[in-house]
This record gives C-alpha cells, sequence and structure tokens, in this order.
C-alpha cells in the first residue's frame, strides 16, 4: 500500500474504537476539538457537516494569535460509516479520503489520501506516483540543499 | 495562506512531474550550472536538455542570466520552497489535527468510562 497514484497519504494509529474515531469526524461538537492544527481554533458556530453525498463540510480556523480566520468547504462525496469518508474542496478541486481501519475492538488506523487534481495533471507523462515522488523529493532536497529554507537575502520577493 | 498561484503551482508541479527535471533541480540546488553541465549526468543530447529548461524556467522555477556567455541556470529558490510548502503544510496540518484528535478521543473515552465506572 505504497505510493501508486497522485496521493500525498497520512496515517495515524488511535486507541479508540472505529465508530468513535469515525464520529469525531463528522460530528462538529467533536470536529471543534481538534479540526484546527496548532495555534488556531474552529468554533463550534462556524462548523457545518451534512454527512451525505453531496452534503456540505465547510468550518472556519481561526488564528489564535491574530484572529485571522481560514474558511474552507467542502462537499462529502462518500459517507459510509464507519469506514469511509472523501470530500472534495470546493476552492482546490482537491478531493481528500478518509479510511478507518479496525485494528482491534480499541484501535484504529485512520489514512488519509489527499489528491490534487490540476489539468496538469491529466497529462500521461503526469501521471505515475506524482505527489509521492514530490515529498521524496522535497525530504531529498533537504538533504543536499539544507540553506535552501528561506536564507536567500538576495531573491526578490514574488509578489 | 500562501501567496502562489493554483496557476503556479500548477506549472511548478507539471515542471517537477518529471523525473530528468527533478535531477536537474536537484542538481541546481547546489549552485548555479551550465546547459553542459546539467547535460553531462544524463545521457540526452543538448536539445533534449534545453527542452527541460525551457519548461523548468517557463514554470519560475529556475532563471537564465542573459547577459553571460554560458547562459547559467539559476534556481529560483522561494518558488521551490513555495511548491514544496504545499505539501508540507499539509503533511504539517494532518500531524497537528491528529494531535488534537487522539487528545479528544483520550478525554470522550475517559469520560465514558467515568459514566460507567469502570475506571483504570
Amino acid at each position: 500500500m505504497s505510493g501508486h497514484g497522485n496521493e500525498l497519504r497520512f496515517t495515524r494509529v488511535f486507541d479508540a474504537p472505529r465508530q468513535l474515531v469515525f464520529d469525531c469526524m463528522i460530528d462538529p461538537d467533536h470536529l471543534t476539538h481538534f479540526w484546527g492544527p496548532a495555534g488556531t481554533s474552529t468554533p463550534r458556530e462556524h462548523i457545518t457537516v451534512d454527512a451525505r453525498p453531496g452534503g456540505v463540510f465547510s468550518t472556519v480556523m481561526v488564528n489564535d494569535r491574530d484572529g485571522s480566520r481560514y474558511p474552507t468547504h467542502a462537499i462529502y462525496d462518500e459517507v459510509r460509516p464507519p469506514e469511509l469518508l472523501s470530500w472534495t474542496e470546493s476552492h482546490s478541486g482537491m478531493r481528500v479520503t478518509t479510511q478507518f481501519v479496525a485494528l482491534g475492538p480499541d484501535r484504529t488506523e485512520v489514512r488519509i489520501h489527499q489528491r490534487y487534481v490540476p489539468e496538469a495533471f491529466l497529462a500521461p507523462e503526469a501521471q505515475a506516483g506524482f505527489l509521492t515522488s514530490l515529498d521524496r523529493f522535497a525530504a531529498h532536497l533537504g538533504e543536499v540543499a539544507p540553506r535552501r529554507s528561506g536564507s536567500e537575502p538576495d531573491q526578490p520577493s514574488s509578489e | 495562506m500562501s501567496t502562489l498561484t493554483e496557476e503556479r503551482l500548477d506549472a511548478a508541479f507539471a515542471a517537477l512531474a518529471d523525473p530528468t527535471r527533478r535531477a536537474i533541480v536537484s542538481r541546481l540546488a547546489t549552485g548555479d550550472a551550465t546547459v553542459n553541465e546539467l547535460a553531462a549526468p544524463f545521457a540526452m543530447s543538448l536539445p533534449g536538455i534545453s527542452k527541460h529548461l525551457k519548461v523548468l524556467e517557463r514554470s519560475g522555477l529556475i532563471s537564465r542570466r542573459r547577459d553571460a556567455q554560458f547562459r547559467p541556470c539559476h534556481l529560483e529558490v522561494e518558488a521551490l520552497d513555495q511548491t514544496l510548502d504545499w505539501i508540507t503544510t499539509h503533511r504539517r496540518i494532518w500531524d497537528e489535527r491528529f494531535d488534537k484528535l487522539d487528545a479528544r478521543l483520550r478525554a470522550v473515552q475517559s469520560g465514558r468510562r467515568h459514566r460507567k465506572g469502570v475506571v483504570g
């Protein structure tokens, strides 16, 4: 189950029953506690979940420090409790699929597949294992040129 | 969260979809190089390499000096960083989200155990 297709994959194992983990992903009362990454919060009143194909999934992530807001909007493609959830982000066309795999009664693996499908990817040359290759490439570049990140005062900014 | 437009992201991703072009970018990450220098490790003609360089140049990932005789190629570090940031940003978001979900699951389950009176 390794990098075929244009997907980024993120996996994590949780010590919790599959149904509970699945519920967390579609229940605003749970989502408000974890949806925003570190340094952000996701107010309950701005979370919309209509968990059925064609239904809306939207949130507003608020930066804790300066209050700036990151609204997200997506449409569910597939909802198969408690094993699979997928949606497509409206602004980016990104397809996010979440699989919930029961490893035991109280142990669940969550697999996120994130697929970005811009026009360019429709070209045959751009297809196989693309994002996976890029992910590795990013790691590789970090090794060959650690100086790369942000220490280039002579680079004009590209505004 | 990034200033990179989707159009440019598309172009940069398309450019990096090719392994030869990724190798060229890798090489340029260590310093500027001429077409001849870039062609050396590949079993490819100069025109072949030039074609790849044009794609990279159009995507904004590399630039070429007009003034110098051998027109060395230069990696546009910021453009590359923004492209690769797209990936690392998403990785980070899910990492942090999963950390919080883990905490939430623990809290919910410990609440349930309390209610059932089976605290371990």
